[in-house]
């Protein structure tokens, strides 16, 4: 089924709380507008583990040629980014 | 066979200030001039003085989208610098710096050069606890904190005995603080000195401490590396002629001023007047799109940085056409990544360093060549080359003896540090003498080495637990003593993992016996005295620990384990 960014938040969201670094922000605090980064929550390779999830999800590559970081380490930005640049066509997104 | 040095001391050393007042100092009328004796060593702040002087109106520093010209950053410096002498009571060697990413961190480091001290960068992102430990185990006297740090400092100077001087070039007033922590002394931006009319002195003496860094130590306690100034001028001095340097350059800074990688970034740099753009928090990750923006011609960073770039897909051929030179360092650089990275900036040369914080910031180099160096990589990951000219190296078996096979790497030469900080037990452990080379000091890096039959130098591992960490250097045993406290378990064993081309992302634990406490908990004890990097990503727990033919713990099947995992 086609994924909206809303869904696409949650699915970053549910992935983030099993996914961040141990002993780190407690899972209920991850919201659309937490700073995955700034949190601590992910370290770089776990970032790019996350994208890579999502692509995985999602059957597209993300171009990250042009993203502002700031934004990008947002889950919200990370998901509107995602949906704005897909490298492919985005047929569907499936869910878990 | 190894002889053990004595123990160097490091009484408190009252270096000539490099910056004093026109009154005391008629002989330079203006900021910038610097003055020669023949007694003194030059200080690692003599080339930003002099491109100062050259290049009053060129970017030295880009941050947070500010440019700072050389005259402005040598202005903020000098202030940092006259308020630190003006407040000086008794005489001290160092100063700290709690700042990052930001025109104050720049400028107090060079403040506290200017001023005739050595600084000691402490890290915001580390656990206030860790910089409490080095804020302590440095002696210093006077901090600078930047506006990033402001609401850390309750907590970090509130169990600290004595009386630190906290100078606050961001904030105009500092009542609250002064309210909150009594038995401190606090200098605002508004009280601070200005700085002008200061003539600046760019030569110390050879015993005078530039930097004081620590690194991961085994016991347990951060260990203190103090490198002089006649340490870290060769390298300078070296690195800006190999690389050609000159002021039409645009260097990256990409390295916290924790790791001693930042000295090259900041002073090869400002050495010939070239201009430095600290990479902002954010693109750290992923600095593709700032190496483009920024248009740089050096690039500097550990090897981890091309395998994330590379796994996004950010390595395109030819995507970074400005670079002039691509220097990679601190932990193992892949082979395919350094080709990798030679087709993402074609017009760039890609050179692996390498070197330990003892040795200063790198004291070996291969230069690859995208033809030939294929062939001469060992299982896959680029050499380090050839020792600088002027340094020694000697390789040597487990008894010290000079060996012909692979042995641990020793290091001597004019950039080799005397002893670590007020550790003699430490110092006579890694520096060491050989009865052949008579009163040569000699480190022992603990890297496991062996010459080709063309003298170059290749990394096979440790000798010990010492592992790099996304290029920082992390003793296991640091978290090991950690993780026993925390948890109360019998056995505890500390594996990087998961490690890619020679390279750990992470540390994982595992626990045996006795422990009923939860693993969040554990984790978050060490989350509060480690950095992030060391904290362990996950916690097994295990019957029995398994055994090798000696009845040690053995590491290696515990990886054999998480591999199979």
């Amino acid at each position: 089924m086609t994924m909206s960014e809303a869904q696409l938040v949650d699915l970053v969201i549910n992935w983030v709380r099993s996914n961040h670094r141990p002993g780190n922000s407690p899972n209920g605090n991850i919201s659309p507008d937490t700073d995955l980064i700034a949190t601590g929550m992910l370290d770089s390779f776990g970032f790019i583990d996350l994208i890579m999830f999502i692509e995985s999800q999602s059957g597209c590559k993300i171009d990250l040629t042009n993203i502002d970081p700031s934004e990008f380490c947002i889950v919200k930005g990370l998901c509107r980014i995602f949906m704005g640049n897909r490298l492919n066509d985005l047929a569907s997104i499936r869910t878990r | 066979m190894f002889k053990f040095l004595e123990t160097p001391r490091h009484p408190p050393q009252q270096s000539e200030p490099l910056l004093r007042s026109t009154a005391s100092q008629q002989r330079a009328a203006r900021p910038g001039v610097a003055t020669t004796t023949s007694r003194k060593n030059n200080s690692l702040i003599q080339g930003f003085w002099e491109s100062a002087e050259r290049f009053p109106c060129r970017d030295a520093l880009v941050v947070d989208n500010t440019n700072l010209s050389y005259r402005e950053l040598r202005d903020r410096a000098a202030a940092i610098a006259q308020t630190i002498l003006d407040q000086e009571r008794d005489a001290f060697p160092l100063a700290a710096v709690l700042a990052s990413r930001s025109a104050t961190a720049y400028a107090s480091v060079l403040g506290i050069l200017g001023a005739g001290k050595g600084y000691v960068p402490l890290n915001p992102k580390f656990p206030i606890e860790r910089t409490r430990k080095m804020l302590i185990f440095s002696g210093c006297r006077v901090l600078v904190a930047g506006r990033e740090v402001l609401g850390q400092l309750g907590r970090l100077l509130s169990e600290i005995d004595g009386s630190l001087t906290v100078i606050l070039p961001d904030l105009t007033d500092a009542a609250e603080l002064r309210a909150m922590l009594p038995k401190h002394r606090f200098v605002s931006s508004r009280e601070m000195l200005h700085g002008e009319g200061l003539a600046f002195h760019t030569e110390v003496d050879s015993s005078a401490i530039a930097y004081l860094l620590f690194t991961s130590g085994t016991t347990g306690e951060p260990k203190g590396v103090p490198i002089h100034h006649s340490n870290v001028r060769p390298y300078i001095e070296y690195i800006a002629n190999r690389y050609e340097v000159s002021e039409r350059d645009r260097f990256s800074q990409q390295f916290d001023l924790t790791f001693d990688l930042s000295l090259h970034d900041m002073f090869v740099c400002w050495e010939r007047g070239a201009c430095l753009f600290c990479v902002p928090e954010k693109s750290l990750m992923l600095p593709a799109k700032f190496i483009r923006d920024c248009e740089l011609t050096m690039w500097f960073s550990v090897p981890s940085v091309v395998a994330l770039l590379s796994k996004m897909r950010l390595l395109e051929p030819r995507c970074f056409p400005s670079l002039r030179f691509s220097v990679f360092c601190g932990e193992p650089l892949a082979a395919r990544h350094a080709q990798h990275w030679q087709e993402a900036a074609p017009n760039s040369i890609v050179e692996n360093l390498y070197g330990p914080t003892e040795t200063t910031i790198a004291i070996s180099h291969y230069r690859w060549n995208p033809s030939s160096s294929p062939e001469e990589c060992l299982n896959g990951i680029v050499p380090i080359g050839w020792v600088f000219p002027g340094q020694q190296f000697r390789i040597v078996n487990q008894q010290g003896s000079r060996s012909r096979e692979a042995g641990e790497l020793c290091l001597a030469g004019a950039q080799v540090t005397d002893g670590y900080w007020n550790n003699p037990e430490a110092t006579r452990r890694q520096f060491v003498r050989f009865r052949e080379t008579g009163e040569t000091s000699w480190y022992r890096t603990g890297d496991l080495v062996k010459r080709g039959e063309n003298g170059c130098l290749y990394y096979l591992g440790r000798i010990d637990q010492q592992v790099k960490i996304r290029g920082y250097r992390v003793e296991l045993q640091e978290i090991e003593v950690l993780l026993r406290k925390a948890s109360g378990a019998e056995q505890v064993v500390a594996v990087p993992w998961p490690v890619t081309d020679g390279s750990a992302d992470g540390v994982v634990a595992f626990l045996c016996g006795a422990s009923n406490l939860d693993d969040l908990y554990i984790l978050k004890r060490c989350r509060e005295a480690l950095p992030d990097y060391m904290v362990p990503r996950n916690i097994y727990r295990l019957e029995e620990m398994p055994l090798n033919d000696n009845g040690k713990i053995d590491r290696k099947k515990l990886l054999k384990q998480l591999e199979g995992a």
